[in-house]
């Protein structure tokens, strides 16, 4: 049976915890509401960029735009990995990082390599540290905010990104986030950005089957106002941008969502902590009590 | 007759999502209208005003700059930098908004620095909200629009 006096401090220590977890529940609530609003806001804006950019992409000749090309004289692929900047999210961070490591296992090889080659951009601390940690190479390392950040602050990225597909280092650029599905669910997702995947083939058969015979899916031509290089010269680094951005946003509305329940799943176990301890604590005093009634029955019967 | 599947949004938001009758976009190749079974374009958007019609009801929306896709079908999707119903613009902001883009403007002395182009098109963007503002008043109250005058 422990001491009352342990019971009392471990009881008070406890309750502490259980008053830091729930301040930072409710703190993750507030950031994941707003974080939630814009990532869910502005998917219909991306998810419509992205369509266009795969139904263009096997459509338009390479040559209009320099990003539409594929590049094959090299293997090594960009990984643009977004994580978080603290723990206390329970498997979020170790789920994306997994979920990388299984896509380099995925990806074809050459006979004698072993390892895949690739470089990674990571933002926010931990995803950068487990990458250290597994001795991939990070060539850069942008910071990553908390709040919801404006359109404008990914623009290095996308840049260093275009730059280095066009001077032909990358033969693949991908984006690793977690897509936010809902507050209690969050996926880790590898989304191919460059070169643009065609999803035409993917694509529901039946929506076009009522149209006329050169309307229907592959068979019909985009018409460019003013010209195909001037439009895909305005577009394509747009929709980049805007899949980046899409990407980060996600990312914040998972970490905050996964972080409020991890919080609220510690409150939770605080209460649970307390009510056994406040149990045992009763039934410590309870004993003692009992004993020192004994004992003083004991003494007065000695008496007589 | 074939209605336009017609959507527009903004990074924020779906502006408008209906189907309507045609659609009058600024392009920077000049004003297009759509109407149904059109051929399959991509075009870019500049500074303008949108007409919606719809059922002898005429919409009027300010964007500001996006592009244009009309997919077989007639399906129309606008993805617009930003976006504003008529009645949505407050014409006093945007006036003042305005007058200080074109001081903002007269500041700048290099005509093709990136500042004086970030200017312009504030400028841009928001003379045609103060345009596009004047619609609302004018359907609505053409009294109010003349005592102002």
């Amino acid at each position: 049976m422990p001491g009352l006096i342990e019971v009392k401090r471990r009881l008070k220590s406890v309750k502490s915890t259980k008053k830091i977890t729930r301040a930072m529940q409710m703190i993750s609530a507030a950031k994941m509401r707003k974080a939630q609003i814009a990532a869910v806001q502005s998917r219909t804006y991306s998810s419509l960029a992205w369509e266009i950019i795969t139904n263009l992409a096997h459509k338009v000749d390479p040559k209009y735009h320099a990003l539409l090309s594929q590049k094959n004289n090299t293997k090594k692929i960009a990984v643009i990995l977004i994580s978080t900047n603290r723990g206390q999210v329970g498997g979020f961070n170790t789920n994306l990082i997994n979920s990388v490591k299984r896509f380099f296992l995925d990806q074809p090889k050459g006979p004698e390599e072993v390892h895949i080659a690739a470089d990674l951009i990571v933002m926010g601390r931990k995803g950068r540290e487990a990458m250290v940690r597994l001795g991939e190479s990070v060539i850069a390392d942008f910071p990553k905010s908390d709040k919801t950040i404006g359109i404008s602050e990914i623009l290095p990225i996308s840049k260093l990104i275009t730059e280095d597909y066009l001077a032909g280092k990358y033969s693949k650029v991908v984006l690793a986030y977690t897509h936010y599905v809902s507050t209690l669910s969050q996926k880790p997702l590898i989304k191919q950005l460059l070169p643009f995947k065609s999803e035409g083939d993917k694509a529901d058969p039946d929506k076009h089957k009522d149209l006329p015979e050169h309307y229907k899916k592959n068979n019909f031509e985009y018409l460019f106002e003013p010209s195909p290089d001037k439009v895909l010269d305005y577009l394509v680094p747009r929709i980049l941008d805007s899949q980046v951005y899409q990407a980060i946003l996600e990312s914040n509305a998972s970490e905050h969502s996964a972080r409020m329940i991890m919080m609220k799943n510690a409150t939770d176990a605080a209460s649970d902590l307390i009510e056994d301890l406040t149990l045992t604590y009763n039934q410590v005093r309870q004993a003692n009590i009992t004993k020192e009634l004994a004992e003083i029955t004991a003494g007065r019967i000695a008496l007589e | 007759m074939a209605k336009l599947k017609f959507q527009i949004v903004s990074p924020e938001r779906t502006v408008l999502h209906d189907d309507v009758d045609s659609l009058t976009v600024p392009t920077q190749e000049g004003q297009i209208t759509i109407l149904p079974n059109h051929v399959p374009l991509i075009s870019t958007l500049q500074a303008g005003e949108l007409i919606v019609k719809n059922a002898g009801k005429t919409e009027y929306l300010a964007v500001s700059g996006g592009f244009i896709e009309v997919r077989p079908g007639n399906e129309i999707i606008i993805l617009a930098d930003t976006a504003e119903h008529s009645d949505e613009i407050d014409l006093e902001r945007a006036e003042q908004a305005k007058a200080q883009a074109a001081e903002d403007m007269k500041s700048v002395k290099a005509k093709n620095s990136p500042e004086y182009a970030n200017f312009s098109s504030v400028f841009q963007k928001n003379l045609v909200r103060t345009r596009v503002g004047v619609r609302k008043n004018a359907r609505h109250t053409p009294v109010r629009l003349n005592e102002k005058e």
